[in-house]
């Protein structure tokens, strides 16, 4: 399973060869995996410096002038730093732009919370005129920005270091739409980006203890599938949401909102629900965020069974 | 210094209850000049890049841009009459969405320069010739994107951007200092200090701009008078968005006359 970053790198690559507007501002970052970019196309390239906001306005002049702007930084920086400049640099004005972070999350899981955001997603989605973009795998990352990038709109995708590692096919990546991974009967786990993993470990052991679990994955955040979920939970009437972002306006937030009017026998929210100041592996951080399979597993188990 | 420009800033503020008097008439004369002398543009299609192009990056000023494009010809005297109204589309901040005679949305400062940097940029990766101005206020200059978009313009040697500062002494009143001119120098820019009113100062001043090439970006640093034309007006008081009574605007518009 390849990296996202890589696939970044190589997308970029074949898409600026033919697209002479694609051009990319990095704020020192990844530019050893951008070297090839840089060098073929040194005046679509540049590392801008460790000053994120004026980048995003920068980007914004650079648009008015006709290019397309791939910007990309860290996700904090890139998006909670910077959403002034995001806000009405691009969405104010109506300009068009592409966001592309790494370490969303607790991705940098030894650096502590500055490096840390939990709220990028939500913040992004806030924005009219955006489309957010949570691919778990370098194939999803791919087509979900050849399908969006030229559409002149604010296109964010948020790029994790922990692919779920499942292999959908080209044509089921459709962006602003689910895919059901796994039918079921008991209880609907929506996951989000890169917590498919965990779900689908879940489902398993869950299907070990009789429980039937139907999985719904989302790579888009927004527009939101609400079709999807609400398809799933007429049928198990319980909802279950995996995500690393803030329990506050997140997929748990989105699925519930879809499911108004619709009997709801539980719904339970596996997200961040404060600063994660512990340091250790992912893995750590998941734990941290009551986010591992383990506890996924238990607190299903118990709600299903009680 | 131009009193018909200052009178029609006064009309259309009174007119809508809104606007910034003292900020518009303290860059009225740099605006006017800037358009009147300094830039190229088709007054048709005024925010092409193949021409010079004006980012007013203190947006509160607004008023002093928009009788200006009146002036030209860019805006017509029914859309000034609109201004801040229900229908209108020029608002109390230069909005670009809407009017296509504005280059950028503005109003939360320290957003002008980095969106002028990135014009300027543009510009000069299309092997354009054409000149980026934006007009930035002293007392926004305490906004850190300002000094991000300052290195990012020496670092990447834009000298077809031209930031010109009113030095209205707004800052004074905040966080006082009075270095400004080795600031931009320190950052890399060719500084130009000068005057801000006077037909004859704009003059001096941009002629030692015109006669520079450097690879630097450029800064006009122009001392004005906040609220100059009208000494009821004039300074940091309560003036800054304040709207005139009847009587309030009978006095401004006879110190205009008398000016």
């Amino acid at each position: 399973m390849s990296s996202l970053r890589k696939a970044f790198a190589e997308l970029l690559l074949k898409n600026g060869k033919l697209d002479q507007d694609l051009i990319v501002l990095v704020g020192d970052i990844s530019h050893g995996l951008l070297s090839e970019f840089r060098f073929a196309f040194p005046d679509r390239y540049f590392n801008i410096g460790i000053c994120e906001p004026a980048m995003v306005g920068l980007a914004a002049g650079l648009r008015i002038a006709g290019f397309n702007p791939v910007i990309h930084t860290i996700a904090p920086f890139l998006i909670e730093r910077s959403y002034e400049q995001i806000k009405l640099d691009f969405g104010y004005q109506g300009l068009g732009g592409n966001f592309v972070s790494v370490g969303g999350s607790f991705d940098y899981s030894k650096l502590g919370c500055s490096h840390h955001t939990y709220s990028d997603v939500s913040m992004m989605a806030q924005l009219p005129n955006s489309n957010v973009f949570v691919p778990g795998s370098s194939k999803e990352f791919t087509e979900l920005f050849n399908q969006n990038y030229k559409n002149n709109e604010i296109n964010y995708f948020r790029l994790t270091e922990n692919p779920h590692d499942i292999e959908f096919s080209p044509g089921d990546i459709s962006s602003g739409e689910a895919i059901v991974v796994k039918e079921g009967n008991d209880v609907t786990i929506a996951a989000l980006g890169p917590m498919l993993k965990v779900a689908l470990e879940s489902t398993k052991k869950l299907a070990e203890q009789g429980i039937d679990a139907e999985v719904l994955y989302y790579h888009t955040f927004k527009p939101f599938d609400s079709q999807a979920i609400i398809k799933s939970v007429k049928k198990t009437n319980r909802i279950a949401t995996l995500e690393e972002l803030s329990i506050i306006g997140g997929l748990n937030s989105l699925a519930l909102e879809a499911c108004t009017g619709i009997s709801i026998k539980s719904n339970l929210k596996f997200a961040v629900s404060n600063f994660i100041r512990s340091y250790g592996s992912y893995l750590d951080m998941l734990i941290e965020a009551n986010l591992s399979t383990e506890q996924i597993v238990n607190t299903i188990m118990n709600d299903v069974k009680k | 210094m131009s009193d018909t420009l200052r009178m029609r800033i006064v009309e259309m503020i009174v007119e809508s209850g809104e606007g910034h008097i003292p900020s518009s008439f303290s860059i009225v004369d740099i605006i006017d000049y800037l358009y009147s002398h300094v830039m190229n543009y088709n007054v048709e299609n005024i925010s092409s890049l193949s021409g010079d192009v004006f980012i007013l990056s203190k947006g509160h000023g607004a008023a002093a841009l928009y009788v200006v494009l009146e002036k030209i010809g860019a805006v017509s005297k029914d859309s000034l009459r609109q201004y801040g109204k229900p229908k209108g589309l020029l608002g109390g901040h230069p909005e670009r969405f809407k009017n296509k005679q504005v280059m950028a949305s503005t109003g939360s400062l320290g957003h002008g320069l980095p969106i002028a940097a990135g014009i300027a940029l543009g510009g000069k990766l299309r092997s354009n010739s054409s000149r980026v101005y934006c007009l930035l206020g002293d007392g926004e200059c305490q906004e850190g994107t300002v000094w991000e978009a300052a290195n990012i313009a020496a670092n990447q040697q834009l000298n077809n951007l031209i930031a010109i500062v009113d030095w209205n002494g707004s800052a004074k009143q905040l966080m006082p200092y009075e270095d400004l001119e080795a600031r931009w120098s320190a950052f890399g820019w060719n500084v130009v200090r000068g005057y801000g009113h006077r037909y004859s100062d704009l003059d001096l001043a941009f002629s030692q701009y015109l006669n520079n090439s450097t690879s630097k970006p450029t800064v006009l640093i122009l001392e004005t008078v906040k609220g100059k034309g009208s000494k009821l007006v004039e300074g940091h008081g309560i003036w800054h968005h304040k709207i005139p009574d009847s009587e309030e605007l009978k006095i401004i518009m006879k110190d205009l006359i008398n000016e």
